[in-house]
């Protein structure tokens, strides 16, 4: 058993967990939920031996325990994969296996047998097929978090921490990886389930332990609760609330794509969007839907068709800017890595594409600027210090808002939103789906992709589906349910 | 689950056989359109020339494997041999002056690692930062005076073949302990992912230490191997030898941001570079041509290693 006593840490600032308790039960998966910034990751860094120093005492078997290292934790029996996964692209899977305990002759000379064969049976136990020699580089995401699970099971742990196991895995994958789960927990090894998905927790998991702001809220058994009461607990407000009331009603036609194509992406794609209509892309990934929103874009280019804007005919945006300018604002799904300047301030983010408007000759007018910003983050009420705060210390439901933010400024009609809310927290999220809202009753258009079904479904007016590059099928949002739109994205008949 | 395969040694083998054609293709061209280039004095040329950037940018690939680099070599060559050329100028026996030299490499590499983990600013700076100090602190001591000439006993390390065996031994050396040795190894863990060694215990402090040291020493045999070969001591000595390594290691396939690469490769990238030279004194190029074809297979070097990367993500 696993007794977590009292346990607080605080950042300058911030409570990042106050007076935490409760009990992880032996041989058991047990599921770790809350938003974000509710402290999971702060509790899983301290489990993990990332952060030595917190008030309270985390007990195993008994024994009270306090890593100073990740090391130490891994040689206390806890091991974690962590979200973003800690390979190392150039070795093999087995040296990445035992990475930091390699098995040595004298003079530190590598013992490549022992290495193969234990990887081996580390890789058999999972059932599955890797070369222990195959370079990590070359194997898929779903692939090297089984690497990852090896290195654990190599260090002979009892605790496993998954954070955020599933957030880079298809349906099949997630699929396998809960089979993995299963099989080690037959092992008897306690798993610490960390996840945004409810769905999931309610699937693999045995308990489920609620945190919100720091605090724990409840640990309970999952039989004896529904996701709803989960959730409830986890935002404080009950399920219902989930997408909010929208009053538009779509009207003139904004953007009209025509048969659009990219060789070996998506092919013959004719959309249309009308103001104040949200038109939901829905799809597995790999369907193309992010590939045709940044070649309409001009993030990439079409190969063929057209895009016309209110029946205009524009031919082709050559360049992001092009589209900018006539209007089309894009979310991109790599917040990070293509929405924000991580190393700017709020400030810098959100008027990075409007320094033209907001300028004088050859000066940006900072009363302007700050006027803009602050509405804004009053408008979204974004959690900062101030609006000089660096990007990448915001939480990730604040950074969208960022992102978005920036959008609005660019005074766009047509709002292509891919994933806004992937990596978000559940609160967030909400908020999200209400701006989306605010956006269509002042008559503007959004395409909004997204491969959650359920906010879909709860959000958009009509729901297109794309399958291998093709459009196979458009719902209006009364008719659909998700079991008939699963039916069409995964293959099969065309209801 | 089905992956494409590749066992270690076939990974090998693929890294360096692009340079290997190259290397391979100069040396056909050159020998059909040089009378005498293929012979065994050109071959000698070569290697003499070869073998004091060759040792030093050894040294060189352990610390670009880590994600590091280090622009003080030259300045660390120079400083060990003027300094321990003071001893000479005094009456030291080679003795005393040869392991003095060394500890002076070791010392000078050894104070790069420990500002580079200890200070949290990249290693391009810190050594930028210590490659002028080391350099001033040569023309403050010597005040920028040669010593010449020097005791014939000190040509010995760097007459005929004896270089070319130093950089043998030592390639070999280096090429088992990047490939068969936990140290070896971990370097590439470090530069592919530091955090994720950290994490997984690997001493990554430890093992920048070393290869500094390691490198400083290297910089400081190439150093005495250069005294040997041109029987005097310059202030000056060893300018230029950080870059014309990096882009041998560059050259020779290791990646500029570190985690991958092999030693091999840099003594290719550094064959390579010689061959060219070689090639074209001897067709009576002009020498300014070196330079630019040099820059040229940098800028190609470093292409190939992005899309690599590029590939890799997508």
């Amino acid at each position: 058993m696993i007794s977590i006593e009292h346990v607080s840490k605080s950042f300058p600032g911030v409570q990042a967990l106050d007076d935490v308790s409760f009990a992880i039960q032996d041989g058991q998966v047990h599921g770790l939920v809350g938003e974000n910034g509710a402290g999971k990751s702060t509790l899983i860094k301290i489990l993990s031996g990332i952060y030595p120093d917190y008030e309270g005492s985390v007990g195993i078997e008994g024994s009270t325990v306090r890593f100073a290292s990740v090391h130490a934790a891994q040689a206390g029996g806890v091991a974690t994969i962590f979200q973003e996964l800690t390979m190392i692209p150039e070795l093999s899977v087995a040296e990445n296996i035992f990475l930091g305990r390699e098995p040595v002759r004298r003079g530190g000379i590598m013992d490549w047998k022992t290495m193969w064969t234990r990887s081996r049976e580390a890789l058999d136990f999972l059932d599955a097929p890797l070369d222990p020699k195959a370079q990590v580089s070359r194997l898929s995401v779903a692939n090297q978090q089984i690497v990852e699970i090896c290195k654990a099971l190599v260090l002979s742990s009892r605790i496993i921490i998954m954070d955020e196991p599933t957030s880079s895995l298809t349906e099949h994958e997630v699929r396998q990886l809960f089979a993995l789960i299963r099989r080690l927990r037959e092992r008897g090894i306690t798993i610490l389930y960390v996840s945004h998905k409810i769905e999931e927790i309610f699937e693999i998991c045995d308990w489920v332990t609620v945190l919100r702001d720091g605090r724990h809220i409840d640990t309970v058994e999952k039989s004896s609760t529904t996701p709803d009461q989960v959730i409830g607990m986890m935002v404080g407000r009950s399920l219902n609330m989930m997408f909010p009331q929208r009053s538009a009603r779509p009207g003139e036609l904004l953007l009209s794509v025509r048969r659009a194509g990219r060789t070996g992406e998506f092919a013959d794609v004719s959309f249309d969007l009308h103001e104040g209509e949200i038109l939901g892309f829905a799809g597995l990934i790999g369907a193309g839907r992010t590939e045709l929103a940044r070649a309409v874009y001009g993030a990439s280019s079409l190969d063929s068709g057209e895009v016309l804007l209110q029946g205009h005919r524009l031919g082709r945006f050559a360049h992001p800017s092009q589209a900018l300018s006539r209007g089309v604002a894009y979310l991109s799904e790599d917040r990070k890595g293509e929405g924000l300047m991580l190393q700017l301030s709020i400030r810098e983010n959100m008027s990075l594409t409007i320094l033209k408007r907001i300028s004088r000759y050859l000066f940006v007018q900072r009363r302007r600027e700050r006027e803009l910003v602050d509405e804004y983050v009053g408008k979204f009420k974004i959690k900062m210090t101030s609006v000089e705060q660096l990007a990448e210390s915001l939480s990730g439901g604040n950074q969208q808002k960022v992102v978005i933010s920036k959008l609005l400024l660019t005074e766009a009609r047509v709002f292509i939103f891919d994933e806004p809310t992937r990596g978000i927290d559940v609160g967030a999220k909400y908020e999200i789906y209400k701006i989306m809202a605010d956006l269509t009753a002042e008559g503007k258009g959004i395409i909004f992709i997204s491969s959650e079904l359920p906010e879909v479904l709860g959000v958009s007016d009509r729901i297109l589906c794309m399958r291998e590059g093709k459009l196979v099928q458009e719902f209006r949002a009364a008719e659909a349910d998700p079991e008939k739109i699963m039916r069409v994205l995964a293959g099969g008949e065309a209801a | 689950m089905s992956e494409r395969k590749l066992s270690l040694r076939e990974a090998f083998k693929i890294r360096e056989l692009p340079i290997l054609i190259y290397v391979v293709a100069m040396i056909v061209v050159f020998s059909i359109s040089i009378d005498g280039f293929f012979s065994l004095k050109s071959f000698e040329n070569i290697t003499r020339q070869i073998t004091t950037i060759g040792i030093v940018s050894i040294g060189m690939t352990l610390i670009i494997l880590t994600g590091g680099i280090d622009l003080s070599v030259g300045a660390i060559l120079s400083f060990a041999i003027n300094i321990g050329g003071l001893g000479i100028v005094a009456g030291w026996p080679m003795w005393v002056v040869y392991p003095f030299m060394l500890v002076m490499g070791l010392a000078l590499g050894w104070l790069n690692g420990f500002l580079v983990t200890r200070v949290a600013v990249p290693a391009l700076i810190i050594t930028l930062g210590t490659m002028n100090i080391y350099r001033g602190a040569i023309m403050v001591i010597t005040k920028g005076r040669y010593i010449t000439p020097i005791p014939k006993a000190y040509e010995a390390i760097g007459s005929g073949y004896v270089p070319f065996v130093f950089l043998a031994l030592i390639l070999v050396v280096f090429i088992y302990v990047s490939l068969n040795t936990r140290f070896g190894r971990n370097l590439f863990a470090i530069g592919g992912a530091e955090q994720s060694a950290v994490y997984s215990g690997v001493p990554v402090r430890r093992y920048k230490m070393i290869v500094y040291t390691l490198s400083g020493v290297l910089s400081a045999l190439a150093g005495m191997i250069l005294v040997g070969k041109s029987g005097f001591i310059q202030p000056q000595a060893g300018v230029g030898y950080e870059l014309n390594a990096i882009a041998a290691v560059v050259i020779g396939g290791t990646s500029i941001f570190g985690g991958s690469g092999s030693v091999l490769g840099t003594f290719l990238g550094s064959v390579l570079m010689g061959l060219i030279l070689a090639g074209l004194t001897m067709l009576a190029v002009n020498p300014y041509w070196v330079g630019l074809i040099t820059g040229v297979l940098i800028i190609l070097a470093i292409a190939a290693d992005t899309l690599r990367h590029l590939r890799r993500q997508s």
